[in-house]
């Protein structure tokens, strides 16, 4: 049974430190499961089924070995006390009964030895009891468990059953050897004490300690006589008037004393010792860290908030970077999804052909009336716009210079995404000679103002193409995304965003640029004004 | 039949739909990227519990041709009853063309019943240019709640609000990356109100969140308590044989040396693995991948000055705190006297305790090197356990720091991790019962004794206490 408990125990910390690597969440599922299907079954989740159950398909025996070696060198210790006890045993009885013939043998020295080894075992059990290890700091250099080992917790109940057996075998062992002394040899025993203590007194004392056997075997309870005749003085010649066959009545005194006050204690706390390793073991099962957490896992119902889906590498390759074009001067300016909501600068809607809204609340009819007005408008002025849009595309383009930047940059990109904020669409030094000549050619191109932070849609990509497909060859599609704040740039993640979609869509077709700001509205200004 | 409801997260492109499903699911495995068309099919991420679904959340691609889908729908109709009938059949109908893929997409779970939640960008000027998918929503005739979501610095979400009011039943505001816990359970009691048949649904499972919440802040105070106690303890030990000669004080400085760089590196990798735990433990897998990029890992090193000025405690600390515990010790000594000592044992171990921690506070990280003869001609030579009660608490106050950082932390965020500068010290906010089992069972470790179940219990309890009391500290710097 003790076993048992102890390997119950044993068993459920092995699997409680396989666990303790294991994903939380795995182990609530695992364990709420097992305890749903004992409700199920109608049973009990207890420790040992839990056991059964999260065995069923593993190496149980890895766990098992190290309960069962363990237990193995407990049972190893427990044959040394075995051997040790008894060995001890005979040897104290043949040293107590040492008689040589000239002295008797002192019934005060046997009960004082009785009482000293009553006096130990109970020392046993309260140390155990109380936890006490004076072998601790010797253990501790050699054990290999850490100090709050389950193991080491077991320690003193199991060293103290030890103990205890080893007692046990001790008074056995002796017992054995008095009767057969007592069988073997003519032994004489006799009382002395240096107290001045008459025979009266040591009978009323012989009497308490016999109280316990006198009603049962009255011959081993010395009457006041014997007590009388057997008191010997070691400065005193012996007494030989005395029945020599008086100094062996003592025996059966002394067989019972040593049964009931050594042998008797020793079985007893050897059975309460076990009850204690028991009792410690299932209260170490129950207050197991790990049986608080299982038995928590058990009870709370296992909560899955739709987190095994992964698509965290699924990203799209936003690693390419595309350059802005010039902003080409236009004869044609379309808002797309409402992005005439934005107060444009007068100098982009001025001197234009055709100027509408496409896209957003529009409707499809709408964007396709305005794809003909503008095919019509552009088809007039292709020809002589012809040469322009080879120039134009000949310029060198705006820099957006994320990926590649120039010298003044490099600093802001290596602190970070601050620098990647600000490393936005920077004009090179020869905006003011690009823009003076883009806007000076003559227009093929169609402006397309869009709100920078609204992603395209398949919606534009459809009304592109319907327009690559109407206009005339020579047309050209620059998206302008604008900002919130016309005076300020749109974020650079929102640019690449366009820059992508055109690449994607008709790169000959559709390019991206941005309007102007400061420097660069200046230049339009004075444009403007020539 | 399964009544569990479905949400389908719907909206323009780019507008954060992933990102609310992320923060709602705790999944920070969900793809979130600035670029359109991250999300190119549904995906669906149920709540359940012991394997019953509570409810789904739909994720979808966004809107890519509103205005040809309304076209056909409107071609396809006879009247407003039809409406659903429609678009059911314009999904039967153009399931296998490439240029609706993303409508049907997104059409589909709608179809099967489940609720509209359209997401909107607060941080961007509102625009009517919306309306033919919010028509489209409407034919379907489905229970709506529009969210605003602010991906930006800009706030336009009064006048979005306004807007969308005149199109859904419910619309609320909710920062997917910033909303604070409350606002996910409050957001999804409101999903719960849009039918009446879900409410109690929606209700059962916040109170499992909430649950769940809680269970996660106990489980983390005892994972920083196990972490801790590991760390103080830890002892790092080599075995040589005797001949090996190391008595020259050369030999034992070098040994030292290697000892305590092991040492050392023991320590950070423990702390490391306790910042795992409580990651996994709130559902954030995909930290780790960040984690070189995050600059207190590795320049803020557990052993830095930084680290010792930011997380140490005062020397008052340290001596009121070792009062304390000490004096619970000398308690023992009256109740042996049966207070016939009239509390001199506790005034006595009171003093004692202060004495030993003013006096362990002051030796910074210097675990002596100990060399003991083992027998059969063995050597051993140990470095540790740390005798320094700082130490424990500048990885407490990194711990919690993190902790807090992790538990508040929305699955859809994907920026770096901060630390911020405090000008005065969380730990003030301690009660004194918590700073006494804490420095009590430091004493213990550091004096390598064994601690029972109960002050472990205690020593758990009072870290659990030190989440709460950082927790408020930082809602007050806030």
């Amino acid at each position: 049974m003790t076993n048992r408990c102890v390997r119950l125990l044993l068993d459920f910390d092995a699997c409680a430190q396989r666990d303790s690597g294991q994903d939380s969440v795995f182990l609530h599922r695992r364990d709420r499961k097992f305890a749903l299907t004992c409700e199920e079954q109608g049973e009990k989740p207890t420790s040992k089924r839990w056991m059964a159950y999260i065995n069923r398909f593993n190496d149980a025996e890895a766990e098992s070995r190290q309960a069962l070696q363990t237990l193995r060198s407990w049972r190893r210790i427990n044959s040394s006390f075995v051997a040790f006890g008894t060995l001890f045993g005979i040897l104290s009885m043949l040293g107590l009964l040492f008689y040589d013939g000239g002295q008797r043998i002192n019934i005060t020295v046997i009960i004082a030895f009785v009482a000293f080894q009553l006096l130990l075992a109970l020392f046993t059990t309260v140390q155990s009891l109380a936890g006490w290890q004076p072998w601790r700091l010797v253990l501790r250099r050699f054990q290999k468990n850490a100090p709050n080992d389950i193991k080491t917790k077991l320690q003193p109940v199991l060293m103290a059953k030890a103990a205890q057996l080893g007692g046990l075998c001790f008074a056995f062992a002796g017992l054995l050897t008095l009767l057969t002394m007592v069988l073997l040899q003519d032994l004489a025993f006799g009382w002395s004490t240096t107290l001045e203590t008459d025979a009266q007194a040591y009978h009323r004392f012989i009497g308490i300690v016999a109280a316990p056997w006198a009603w049962l075997w009255p011959l081993a309870a010395p009457d006041l006589a014997l007590v009388e005749a057997t008191r010997f003085f070691r400065a005193s010649s012996p007494d030989t008037n005395i029945n020599p066959a008086l100094w062996g009545q003592w025996w059966p005194f002394i067989a019972m004393l040593w049964t009931t006050w050594t042998l008797l204690p020793r079985a007893i706390l050897y059975f309460t010792a076990g009850l204690i390793v028991e009792r410690k073991a299932r209260r170490l099962l129950a207050t197991h860290p790990a049986a608080a957490a299982l038995q928590y896992r058990m009870q709370t119902p296992t909560l899955e908030t739709g987190n095994e889906h992964n698509d965290s590498v699924d990203l799209p390759d936003i690693s390419q970077q595309f350059a802005l074009s010039p902003l080409p001067n236009a004869r044609v300016l379309l808002t797309w999804a409402g992005a005439h909501d934005t107060a444009l600068p007068q100098t982009l809607n001025a001197d234009k052909m055709v100027v509408a809204k496409v896209g957003g609340s529009m409707t499809l009819v709408d964007d396709r009336n305005t794809v003909a007005k503008v095919a019509s408008a552009l088809s007039k002025k292709s020809s002589s716009i012809s040469d322009t849009k080879s120039k134009t595309k000949a310029q060198k383009p705006y820099e957006y210079t994320v990926k590649t930047p120039k010298s003044e940059d490099k600093k802001a990109q290596a602190s970070g995404q601050e620098a990647q904020e600000s490393a936005a669409y920077k004009p090179s030094a020869t905006t003011s000679t690009i823009l003076k000549t883009s806007l000076k050619a003559d227009d093929h191109n169609v402006l397309l103002v869009t709100h920078s932070w609204e992603p395209p849609t398949g919606e534009l990509e459809d009304f592109i193409a319907n327009a690559y497909k109407n206009w005339p060859k020579t047309a050209h599609i620059v998206i302008v995304p604008v900002a919130t704040n016309l005076q300020r740039e749109p974020q650079p993640h929102h640019v690449q965003q366009w820059l992508r979609f055109a690449n994607r869509t008709l790169p000959d077709f559709v390019s991206v640029s941005l309007l102007p700001t400061d420097e660069v509205s200046s230049v339009l200004q004075d444009i403007q004004h020539e | 039949m399964n009544s569990a409801p479905n949400f389908a997260v719907v909206g323009h492109p780019n507008k954060g739909k992933s990102s609310i499903v992320a923060t709602l699911s705790q999944n920070d495995a969900i793809a979130i990227a600035l670029e359109p068309g991250t999300t190119r099919s549904s995906q669906s991420y149920p709540l359940s519990v012991d394997g019953k679904i509570l409810y789904t959340l739909v994720d979808t691609p966004g809107f890519q041709r509103p205005r040809k889908v309304l076209e056909w729908l409107e071609a396809h109709s006879v009247s407003a009853s039809d409406h659903s009938d429609t678009l059911k059949a314009f999904v039967g109908q153009h399931k296998d063309d490439e240029r609706f893929t993303d409508e049907c997409e997104l059409l589909q779970p709608l179809i099967e019943g489940a609720g509209i939640i359209y997401v909107v960008d607060g941080s961007v000027p509102y625009s009517a240019q919306h309306e033919a998918e919010m028509t489209i929503l409407r034919w379907t005739g489905r229970p709506s709640l529009a969210l605003i979501n602010t991906i930006g610095l800009e706030d336009y979400s009064d006048t979005w609000q306004a807007a969308l009011g005149q199109f859904f039943q419910v619309v609320r505001k909710f920062n997917a990356v910033r909303a604070p816990f409350e606002q996910h359970l409050s957001l999804l009691r409101a999903f719960g109100q849009l039918e009446p048949q879900w409410e109690k649904t929606l209700n059962q499972a916040t109170q499992y969140l909430s649950k769940q919440r809680q269970q996660r802040r106990s489980q983390s105070a005892s994972i920083v308590a196990k972490a801790l106690s590991d760390m103080m303890s830890y002892q790092e030990k080599r075995t040589f044989a005797q001949h090996e000669n190391v008595s020259s004080d050369s030999d034992q400085g070098e040994l030292a040396g290697k000892l305590s760089k092991c040492w050392y590196e023991h320590q950070r990798e423990r702390e490391q693995s306790l910042r795992k735990s409580i990651e996994h433990l709130y559902q954030h897998q995909r930290i780790r991948r960040q984690e070189t990029e995050l600059n207190w890992h590795s320049a803020q090193d557990l052993f830095s000055q930084d680290s010792r000025q930011q997380w140490a405690v005062s020397r008052r600390y340290l001596v009121t705190a070792g009062f304390g515990a000490g004096a619970i010790g000398g308690v023992s000594i009256d109740a042996l006297t049966f207070g016939a000592s009239l509390g001199t044992g506790a005034l006595l171990g009171g003093f004692m305790g202060a004495a030993g921690s003013y006096y362990y506070g002051a030796k910074l990280l210097s675990p002596a090197l100990k060399i003991a003869s083992f027998g059969k001609g063995l050597t051993t030579a140990m470095f540790g356990p740390v005798q320094d009660s700082q130490f424990a608490y500048i990885v407490l106050g990194r711990a919690v720091d993190h902790w807090w950082h992790i538990s508040h932390r929305n699955h859809a965020g994907r920026d770096l991790l901060d630390l911020v500068q405090g000008d005065n010290h969380w730990i003030e906010g301690l009660d004194k019962d918590s700073r006494r089992s804490i420095q009590r069972t430091l004493d213990k470790i550091r004096k390598q004794q064994p601690t029972d179940e109960s002050l472990q219990q205690r020593f758990t309890e009072a870290v659990q206490e030190c989440l709460a009391v950082y927790e408020k500290w930082r809602a007050d710097k806030a």
